[in-house]
């Protein structure tokens, strides 16, 4: 058993958790992610590590409820417990010096992307963040991100709002502005589409884009192949060969988009999805 | 080979009486056809007293032990059923754990019929003891008691094993040394022990309970089994070598799907077995949802392969209430890896067999979601190295079929997670580990077997090759130079 040790909500229906786990503390590095589940008869769901703590022996990570498990978990507080908690799972994310590095972000990935940004940093990049959200009300992190990037442009707004306020909107000043002030790689942790979108647009100026996709997985070690997908012809899984991919060398984004919906049960269709997907271009 | 107890010990002295031959072999009861079709309860049901009774007297006690030489782990066949003969399963039990931890296992899913039973005297007249049913009985008999027979531990060697993986070669190695006094930590990255006992191979097939007895058993020997730890990742092999470990045996099985590298493999509906096995046993989805865990499935299902693994994918698709599952295999009846009673037990169950067909394309409904498949006619011409007669298309005889799921069960190959973290642990081509007949690897202090060696083999081989692994490292860790170890701290 593994147990809770802090609960925060970021937002709503946006909650932070940290559990007590030392061996994964231990080998975590920034981009991997965990395996929980929560009680005998429950799933096994993969999350993007948000924050470790190698002293304390916890792992952090950030969760949207959406489906049972996540409603569950957003009821969960210290002195309870997991089942079961795996990882570091995944291949780390790829660090070096670049210069000026651009992120995307949303959802999830204005948390789980700050241990990549903090890293970043260490090698001495020039970060420019893009955030999406739905509102102000659904940001978080912000102290944070605004510490570790050397740029923040925000981009908030709701469905028939103006589009200036999207990412792609920002994405596409900072690129035009290439020449002038080059971008040198871009890395973003958001929504399938807007990531699809971005390699899209990154693709004829050759800036190395590189995407964190999280596809449906049951076990998370390369046993199901549930998480597969097409990359540059040969078929990878996201949980050992990702989950980070460079998103030019992505095949197949209809299928990658269509398979995170299969086991979308009723109850998360009936929500709405955010997607304002391709109307982005 | 295994010293724990002497098997000759009870050997009785050979009578010179005459038996009559009993060639009435007696079938174990069934559930019917059109009820297993609706639940995931196992199948075969079992002997009773008097039916295991009966077939263990037509037992002929033959002087030369072609049954036990037939047996990967070498039980000593004739002993059990005479023990059995004369009325005592407690004896019968204790016979049977000196040579397998895992009886109850062994009893369903051994391909007996090509080991023990093949080797069996009244296989002559084509009815060989039912041995494997005996094997069962007399496991299920002890569960029915609930205690264990537990076997005579040596004292503590004070030397310690790491043991990776705990499906049944794992398992086997766990307490086989635990058995001989040695320490032993068994890490599974999985939540729960057992490997494709738990992962793979169906409700129906081997009930879950008789496999956490099992590993219950293993862990009374004193073996420390830690969940949800992946080697290659939380530990490397070399951190267990440089830490608190004499000696390291890998069994990790092979669990990397293969692929049909076709069109339209990715849409939506076309599974892995191992995904689709994987929902349904391990993550029981057929209790969904009682369990968290769902599996979806469409009308028409088709499975490509013919081993056990789409045996069991088909079965599954039965009872999760496909209306039509079709096996599309490449070869011929004569040629399928099955075995020939899953085979028979699936075509009861309404599995349909399309042989000679291997497909060429998965097609969308234009929303990615599959709805076809290409298929090509294949015909048999020279056997290949497998000794197999190598199927090739027939040009120009494409056919299309609607299916709406597709479970691919191709077979698998070894997880590289270990070997791709450990450069001096020599591996082939197709990813195996190499090893020699005991299990001994390139790399110093290290041992593998099961299917990481093999690439896929059965349950009981995996167990063979894990026995001999054992006796292998128990030598070792005898003459090897004595060194004292501070207990370990205990874990949670």
């Amino acid at each position: 058993m593994f147990s809770i040790v802090k609960h925060q909500e970021l937002a709503p229906k946006v909650h932070r958790l940290s559990v007590q786990a030392p061996v994964i503390a231990e080998k975590a590095k920034p981009g991997q992610f965990v395996i929980l589940i929560t009680d005998d008869k429950g799933e096994r769901v993969p999350f993007t590590i948000s924050g470790w703590d190698r002293e304390a022996g916890t792992v952090d990570f950030v969760f949207i409820e959406v489906g049972a498990t996540t409603r569950k978990l957003a009821t969960l507080g210290p002195g309870d417990q997991l089942a079961h908690f795996v990882g570091p799972l995944g291949l780390p994310a790829k660090i070096d010096h670049y210069g000026h590095v651009v992120t995307l972000l949303s959802g999830y990935g204005l948390a789980a992307m700050v241990p990549i940004l903090r890293a970043l940093k260490e090698q001495d990049n020039r970060i420019t963040s893009i955030l999406q959200a739905p509102d102000q009300e659904r940001l978080f992190e912000m102290e944070t991100l605004t510490e570790l990037s050397d740029e923040l442009v925000l981009a908030v707004g709701t469905r028939g709002e103006h589009m200036t306020e999207s990412a792609t909107m920002a994405l596409r000043q900072l690129l035009g502005n290439h020449r002038r002030v080059p971008v040198d790689r871009v890395i973003a942790m958001c929504s399938i589409c807007l990531m699809r979108v971005a390699s899209e647009m990154t693709r004829p100026l050759a800036i190395k884009t590189l995407v964190h996709l999280t596809p449906v997985m049951v076990d998370g070690t390369g046993m199901c192949g549930a998480c597969r997908l097409s990359v540059k012809g040969a078929n990878r899984f996201a949980c050992v060969h990702g989950p980070e991919f460079d998103g030019h060398e992505v095949e197949g984004w209809d299928v990658l988009m269509a398979r995170r919906c299969t086991y979308a049960d009723e109850s998360i269709l009936q929500q709405g999805f955010q997607c304002r997907g391709c109307s982005q271009w | 080979m295994s010293e724990i107890k002497d098997p000759k010990a009870l050997e009785q002295p050979a009578k010179a009486k005459k038996p009559k031959i009993n060639l009435n072999r007696l079938e174990m009861p069934k559930q019917e056809p059109a009820d297993r079709r609706r639940n995931f309860n196992e199948v075969a049901t079992g002997y009773t007293y008097e039916m295991a009774m009966e077939e263990a007297h037509r037992c002929l006690q033959c002087k030369k032990r072609n049954c036990q030489d037939g047996c990967p782990v070498n039980i000593d066949i004739p002993d059990f059923i005479h023990a059995l003969q004369q009325g005592d399963i407690k004896e019968a039990s204790r016979v049977l754990k000196t040579k397998t931890s895992l009886p109850g296992v062994c009893g369903r899913v051994c391909p007996q019929e090509v080991q023990c039973e093949k080797h069996c005297t009244l296989n002559k007249k084509g009815a060989p003891i039912a041995i494997g049913r005996l094997e069962r009985f007399i496991a299920d008999w002890e569960r029915s008691q609930g205690g264990f027979t537990l076997p005579e531990m040596a004292p503590s060697s004070g030397k310690k094993v790491a043991v990776v993986g705990s499906g049944p070669s794992g398992l086997t190695v766990a307490s086989d040394l635990a058995i001989r006094g040695h320490q032993v930590v068994q890490f599974e990255a999985l939540h729960v022990a057992g490997g494709v006992l738990v992962y793979g191979i169906p409700e129906f097939r081997l009930p879950k309970a008789i496999v956490r007895r099992e590993v219950e058993y293993v862990k009374t020997l004193g073996v420390d089994l830690r969940l949800d730890t992946v080697i290659g990742i939380n530990y490397s092999l070399d951190e267990l070598l440089n830490g608190e470990f004499h000696a390291v045996y890998l069994a990790t099985g092979a669990g990397l799907p293969k692929f049909l590298n076709i069109p339209g493999e990715n849409l939506n509906m076309v599974y892995s077995a191992n995904e689709f096995l994987t929902r349904t046993n391990l993550m029981k989805a057929y209790l969904y949802p009682e369990y968290a865990t769902p599996v979806k499935i469409g009308k028409r299902v088709a499975v490509i392969g013919g081993g056990n693994v789409a045996m069991d994918s088909a079965r599954c698709s039965v009872r999760l209430g496909a209306q039509e599952v079709c096996v599309i295999y490449r070869r011929t009846r004569a040629e399928m890896p099955a075995r020939l009673e899953e085979v028979e037990n699936a075509e009861e169950e309404g599995v349909k067999f399309y042989f000679l067909c291997n497909p060429t394309a998965l097609l969308s409904d234009g929303r990615t979601n599959v709805s076809a498949m290409e298929l090509v006619r294949m015909r048999l011409t020279e056997p290949d190295e497998s000794g197999r007669r190598r199927p090739v298309p027939i040009p120009g005889s494409e056919t299309i079929m609607d299916f709406d799921t597709v479970v691919v069960s191709l077979g698998t190959s070894p997880n590289p997670l270990i070997s791709s973290t450990t450069p001096d642990l020599e591996v082939t081509r197709r990813g195996t580990v190499v090893a020699d007949e005991h299990g001994k690897t390139s790399k110093a202090r290290v041992w593998a077997g099961g299917d990481l060696v093999s690439g896929g083999a059965t349950v009981i081989s995996a167990m063979g090759e894990g026995r001999r692994a054992a006796a292998a490292m128990h030598e070792f860790l005898s003459n090897g130079r004595k060194k004292i170890i501070p207990p370990s701290p205990a874990t949670e």
